[in-house]
């Protein structure tokens, strides 16, 4: 350890400020991770049962501010605009589903209430206006509409706000921090918990891509010949697929599968498409090194191929590795955002991509707690590992050493 | 019987280029080499850059096949051997390189890359005596100190690397060493402390030694025979000791005149050299060197002058010397 310390590239590393910072940042993420990781798997799961539970009201907006009666119908505006929109373009199917839709998102309403209130009166909305050709010509339906609107306003009125100002432990306090998705779910709960997530979807899947990667590329440039062809065409046919939609090929490829929504079939895909540039960087590299004379003189001492490749090759690609980690690490973690804002990715646990996902509707009603965390958890993350990559390109690129 | 008899030796490199990436073209770096070095002799190669030296000699450990002839050592064929044919004879034959920068794994201590080498060749002499205190013994004789061995190679300078890479090879405890250029990357001041360990280590492990060089002077110093070389060609072969009386090929005359006087009212013809070295990859049909030779006749350009024995111990390769 201690020699480590005193390798060149390694005190220059700890000589950058920024680099330094982005080393902490990283490590409270991974400590946090693993925290995550071992006490889930303590707990049976109980920390992730944790983040689909149901803390407070809906869309109740971080720092524990109070939800005003102003603040809900702003955020009910859209539904009422939609149900508006929908009546008027004699889409009674689309009034009907808007209704629909605004039940669903004012669950802090007893089901008793939002059955008599506006699932029976949006049936008899949606008999009514089936029967009408032309809405406009028809003072009597818009007059229901306006109705309706006027009852669910008034429920609204009348319901009080629960959320985090009334409440004291501080538990609670703690999971109404960052405010409620719109399913009441604390968002504080999910982000920390997606941090796991991207952390084991990073590490995981650059490691595997970094290992293939190098392993194929050094066996490519050492020996050569049929070997160098092989590897050669099979990272020019999959890096000819651009990556993303090799992603969601094979995200699809495992849909229906025992392990479809678990993270094997994202492991899978990033795997197979992120080994490409490891592998064609290492390459290049064990080319150059093969003709280097401690290899030669290694030969000439008559080691054996693996042996030379193993013990003198690959180890002197190290830093290659290491930058190549920390890009695809970065890498991962964006397109498994991608890839579950797509819906291909993660589907049984929390995810910064499955937040982003969530959070579609909740930013057209300006509600931007869920967008708003997911982003800046990822974007920190992000950038302290860009840094970190340029720092570690400085200092352990042989050219600047 | 000689130690190594070369006869004829050729490396031919295949140049790749086009679509189909077919052989276009082959550069001649080493056309027909012939020569034997006797058992405890120091034998010079000298030429400029790119006549093939280098290759001669990765030839000469099997780094490179040979594309044509053959070469003995101790009365075995080597020149296609394979992998486990050549154990035997890699622990016997050796190299040490031209770059002390390059030629050592920067990963390694001292320690461990000697002691690959010794567990590798030498098992049996392993199990009896403690490793440690065998590579301790090689540092020292190539004059480093012990504590060096925990050090990577960043740590030393050009001279201590180049005496690291020289452990090396003897760490396979072999009685042929070739020496590609060991001291052209170094200092003038350093250059002697290596030559002289050489000398030092040829003298206690009983070497024969191949001594690669571009500068005439050092090999005029240091080894018994000479071999010069131009353009994968040997032109002329003599013993060291006479060689200013001796030398007859024009380009060994040019040689001994590029190399620096020692006294200022020194006299002496002075031949500079002019034109290019042909391109390696069509030699001409005559003389490589006829068309910078100063006293080229028609004939030379027409056929090859066989490399043939002037006198005992004397062969040249020109159709101009008796
Ligand atoms: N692996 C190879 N493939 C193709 N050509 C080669 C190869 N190795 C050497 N050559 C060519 O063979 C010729 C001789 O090279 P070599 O390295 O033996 O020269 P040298 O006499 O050692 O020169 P120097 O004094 O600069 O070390 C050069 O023209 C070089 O380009
Ligand atoms: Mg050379």
């Amino acid at each position: 350890m201690a020699k480590f310390l005193q390798q060149r590239g390694v005190k220059k590393l700890l000589k950058d400020r920024l680099a330094v910072w982005s080393m902490w940042v990283i490590g409270l993420y991974l400590v946090v991770a693993v925290v995550v990781l071992v006490g889930n798997v303590f707990l049976g799961g109980d920390w992730k049962r944790a983040t689909e539970e149901r803390v407070g009201p809906d869309n109740v907006p971080g720092l524990w501010s109070a939800v005003t009666t102003e603040d809900r119908l702003e955020h009910a505006k859209f539904y009422f605009d939609s149900v508006d929109k929908a009546s008027r373009s004699s889409d009674p199917a689309g009034a009907y589903a808007a209704l629909q839709w605004g039940a669903d998102r004012l669950p802090d309403w007893s089901a008793e209430v939002i059955e008599r209130e506006i699932l029976e009166p949006a049936r008899r909305l949606n008999e009514e206006l089936s029967e009408v050709e032309e809405l406009d010509d028809d003072p009597e339906a818009l007059v229901k509409v306006d109705r309706l609107e006027a009852l669910v306003r008034g429920r609204i009125g009348a319901s009080h706000d629960q959320a985090g100002a009334a409440s004291t432990s501080l538990g609670q306090r703690f999971r109404l921090l960052l405010g409620t998705d719109r399913q009441g779910r604390s968002i504080l709960l999910r982000a920390i918990y997606s941090t796991k997530v991207a952390v084991q979807i990073g590490v995981i899947s650059a490691l595997i891509s970094v290992l293939i990667g190098t392993i194929l590329g050094a066996a490519a440039g050492y020996f050569g010949g049929v070997v160098d062809v092989c590897v050669v065409w099979l990272y020019s046919t999959f890096s000819s697929i651009p990556w993303i939609v090799l992603l969601m090929v094979l995200a699809s490829a495992f849909r229906g599968s025992s392990v479809d929504g678990t993270l094997i079939p994202v492991y899978a895909a990033f795997c197979l498409s992120f080994w490409i540039s490891p592998c064609r960087v290492v390459r290049g590299e064990v080319m150059k090194l093969k003709e280097l004379e401690y290899v030669q003189a290694a030969s000439a001492i008559g080691f054996g191929r693996a042996r030379i490749l193993f013990k003198h090759v690959i180890p002197n690609t190290a830093h290659l590795m290491f930058i190549n980690f920390s890009l695809l690490f970065i890498g991962a973690i964006k397109a498994e955002v991608i890839l579950s804002f797509l819906g291909l990715g993660v589907k049984t646990e929390p995810s910064w991509g499955v937040m982003i996902n969530h959070a579609k509707s909740e930013v057209l009603n300006g509600f931007f707690w869920q967008i708003g965390t997911a982003t800046a958890f990822m974007v920190v993350l992000v950038l302290a590992f860009n840094t970190l990559s340029d720092a570690l390109q400085d200092a352990f690129d042989p050219k600047h050493v | 019987m000689s130690l190594l008899q070369v006869e004829g030796l050729e490396m031919h490199f295949p140049v790749r280029g086009g679509l189909l990436n077919r052989v276009v073209a082959h550069v001649h770096a080493v056309n027909g080499v012939s020569f034997e070095v006797q058992r405890g002799e120091i034998l010079g190669v000298v030429g400029e850059s790119g006549c093939g030296k280098s290759t001669l000699g990765k030839c000469l450990v099997r780094l490179n096949t040979p594309s044509g002839g053959a070469f003995r050592y101790d009365g075995v064929d080597y020149t296609h051997a394979d992998h486990e044919e050549l154990m035997d004879y890699r622990s016997r034959v050796q190299m040490v390189f031209q770059d002390p920068y390059s030629s050592l794994n920067p990963r390694l201590t001292i320690r461990d890359c000697l002691t690959e080498v010794i567990l590798f060749h030498r098992p049996h002499e392993a199990e009896v005596r403690d490793v440690d205190e065998m590579v301790l013994e090689l540092v020292q004789k190539v004059g480093l100190r012990a504590d060096a061995v925990d050090k990577y190679p960043h740590e030393f300078s050009g001279g201590q690397r180049q005496r690291i890479g020289i452990a090396r090879a003897l760490a396979c405890n072999p009685e042929f060493l070739i020496a590609d250029e060991p001291v052209s990357a170094l200092d003038v001041s350093i250059q002697a402390q290596v030559l002289n360990l050489l000398m030092d280590l040829k003298d206690e492990f009983g070497l024969t030694l191949i001594f690669i060089s571009h500068d005439l002077k050092v090999i005029e110093h240091f080894c018994d025979r000479v071999l010069v070389m131009y353009l994968g060609n040997v032109v002329e072969e003599l013993e060291c000791e006479t060689l200013h009386e001796s030398a007859q090929h024009p380009y060994t005359r040019a040689l001994l005149g590029a190399n620096p006087i020692n006294h200022p009212r020194e006299r002496r013809e002075l031949t500079v050299l002019e034109g290019d070295v042909p391109s390696p990859f069509d030699l001409p049909p005559g003389c490589a060197f006829a068309g910078r030779c100063p006293i080229a006749e028609p004939r030379c350009s027409e056929s090859r002058p066989p490399l043939e024995e002037k006198r005992s111990g004397h062969r040249a390769a020109c159709f101009l010397v008796e």
